[in-house]
């Protein structure tokens, strides 16, 4: 039971890296980037990949080069993304950039099967997080501690920075008011830029951070972005908090859903999306519309 | 004789019935495998016009017409094979399901705002996609379900095109009726406009909940009639990649015509066809293809083609003025 509630916690942080990356992205540029679970996917691969190429090289310290390289593979790859695509049709309908992100799912999942093949890919779990760890006479992997140690640091850094930094304040004003930051001099383009590639940068590091507990795979897109959207559903879309929030109540509920109905545990998450949406439309942590 | 021409081209009711006799001609002159390729494309034009009665008209981007296809699907092959229902009950009973998961499922997507909206349209059509998945006692999991017990007359693929052409012609009257109506110009309204649409005193969660109850129904009868023509039903038919087609087919065409989505089923069907057999990447292509769309063709095929048009008969027409 414990050892449930424990790889659900880290699961549960996986998830909140990439739901606030959606959400952080959708907060500030008004995109709802339905390739964001792609992107993850994309991280997953390039995770494996570096691990694999440079474990001749580096030995056990392959996945920790993958860890630095491969969210920031990803950033770039979000800012070509921005500035390539999206940056031409913020001026349009909302239709337009839903698909569009819908159209780069279909690309990035086709350019990963291209380069590495259809099959599974897993990564062992990198020393010295490799280990077991004996509390009250049960032992636990090391690894989930330090998934749930990862998804804190992010949440609290996240949470500084946006609330306590000079370049959180520009975030802020440019999410509450576009055309008056333009105004003061604040060059929100490069802000576009900037949060998009944070976010697809969240994306990239739950990615490298998920292989060793599971694996590599396509179609790992969908089913993260699905749970992503119950995540933003319950904790509100745009908030921080509230996705931290959502992502734990989901990652706890797949793990005691597995338990009980192994077949039908997704259905868990969308009963509560459900419950929410019934009674409380605008999420836990958001505000009437 | 030019402008003979120039006044055919004016008149819908002539282009309309010109292109039911051609496809009335059309299995005479086409192979087997043609005529199923045919049917394939007038099935999908149903669904697409379906899907673009949200998308284009009252302006609500679902990501999951799948699903509701799949559910008149599968809703049409459980009645044919589980109980002992008379045909045309099965054919009948696709459609109604769908509605009613498209009522409950509407319910939910339209409670919070657009982007919601497209959110939970994506993830309710994964739930259905699930269910159908997983209760293999019911649905028959991922083995779909095969040979269904379709009546002999449907037999000769012949039979079964001009069934599915009926079908589906009354279904784009219908359809195109309701656009027509006040509910569907209070959609396009929605669609301008929510705000001032709720200042009038309409209610526009309702009616977009109508809108999306239709457009169920409908996604379900080209569902049920996709089952029926090809003999099985799978879980692929819910699956977000179908949604995909479906919505690149809107898109190829030009959402804001009804003509649009039929001449993009046509126009992706071929190409599918001629592409998807020279590579295995054929994803990859459609990928590039909807970015192509968004970025440089947003009025689609048939959205171009009329501004075209329009534009040239304004041209003829002042032309002429100067000319008298």
């Amino acid at each position: 039971m414990a050892g449930q509630a424990l790889s659900g916690l880290s699961v549960g942080m996986v998830l909140f890296l990439i739901a606030a990356g959606l959400s952080i992205i959708f907060g500030t540029l008004k995109v709802l980037n339905l390739a964001h679970g792609t992107i993850y996917m994309v991280g997953g691969f390039l995770c494996y990949w570096l691990t694999s190429t440079l474990s001749g090289v580096a030995g056990e310290g392959a996945f920790w080069i993958a860890l630095l390289v491969a969210p920031v593979l990803t950033a770039v790859i979000g800012g070509i993304i921005e500035v390539a695509l999206l940056r031409r049709i913020y001026a349009e309908e909302m239709l337009y950039q839903y698909i569009l992100t819908f159209g780069l799912i279909l690309i990035f999942g086709e350019l990963c099967k291209l380069i590495w093949g259809v099959g599974y890919h897993t990564v062992s779990v990198p020393w010295p997080v490799d280990g077991k760890v004996f509390i009250f006479g049960m032992s636990f992997p090391v690894y989930n501690f330090f998934l749930i140690g990862c998804g804190i640091i992010v949440f609290a850094g996240l949470s500084i920075l946006i609330r306590y930094t000079a370049l959180g304040s520009i975030i802020r004003a440019v999410t509450f008011n576009r055309e008056m930051a333009n105004a003061l001099g604040i060059n929100v383009p490069k802000v576009y830029t900037g949060v998009f590639m944070l976010g697809c940068w969240l994306a990239g590091l739950a990615g490298t951070l998920m292989p060793p507990m599971s694996v590599v795979a396509l179609g790992t897109d969908m089913a993260v972005i699905i749970d992503c959207f119950i995540i933003v559903v319950i904790g509100g879309l745009g908030s921080l908090s509230g996705a931290f929030i959502g992502a734990l109540i989901l990652g706890l509920l797949n793990a005691f859903g597995i338990y009980i109905i192994p077949r039908l545990a997704v259905a868990f998450g969308f009963i509560l999306m459900i419950i929410i949406l019934t009674f409380r439309p605008w999420g836990l942590m958001g505000k009437p519309e | 004789m030019t402008h003979f021409f120039k006044t055919l081209i004016s008149r819908p009711p002539v282009w309309i019935a010109a292109c039911i006799i051609i496809l009335c001609i059309l299995p005479f002159t086409l192979s087997d495998s043609w005529t199923s390729i045919a049917t394939e494309i007038i099935i999908m034009s149903l669904a697409a016009c379906a899907l673009n009665l949200m998308l284009g008209y009252a302006g609500m981007v679902s990501f999951g017409p799948a699903g509701l296809y799949a559910v008149g699907a599968y809703g049409t092959a459980l009645v044919m094979t589980k109980t002992s229902a008379p045909f045309i009950v099965s054919l009948i009973a696709g459609p109604i399901m769908a509605g009613a998961v498209g009522c409950i499922v509407g319910w939910f997507c339209v409670r919070r705002s657009a982007v919601y909206f497209a959110l939970l349209t994506l993830a309710f059509a994964q739930i259905i996609w699930t269910i159908i998945f997983e209760w293999y006692g019911f649905t028959g999991g991922d083995n779909g379900i095969v040979g269904l017990p379709t009546p002999d007359i449907l037999f000769p693929i012949r039979n079964s095109y001009y069934f599915s052409l009926l079908i589906v012609l009354v279904a784009l009257f219908v359809l195109w009726r309701i656009i027509n109506s006040p509910f569907g110009k209070t959609l396009q309204a929605i669609r301008e406009n929510p705000n001032r649409v709720e200042f009038i005193g309409a209610n526009v969660k309702r009616y977009q909940l109508a809108a999306f109850v239709i457009s169920s129904t409908f996604l379900g009868i080209a569902g049920s009639l996709y089952g029926v023509f090809s003999g099985s039903v799978f879980p692929d038919y819910a699956y977000w990649i179908k949604s995909t087609d479906m919505l690149v087919v809107c898109l190829l065409g030009g959402i804001y015509t009804f003509v649009g989505p039929i001449v993009g089923s046509f126009i992706y069907i071929l190409l599918s066809k001629i592409i998807a057999v020279h590579t295995m990447y054929w994803m990859l292509f459609l990928g590039i293809i909807v970015v192509f769309l968004v970025l440089f063709m947003r009025s689609g095929i048939a959205g171009f083609v009329s501004e075209k048009l329009y534009s040239s008969s304004q041209s003829d027409k002042d032309a002429s003025e100067v000319t008298e």
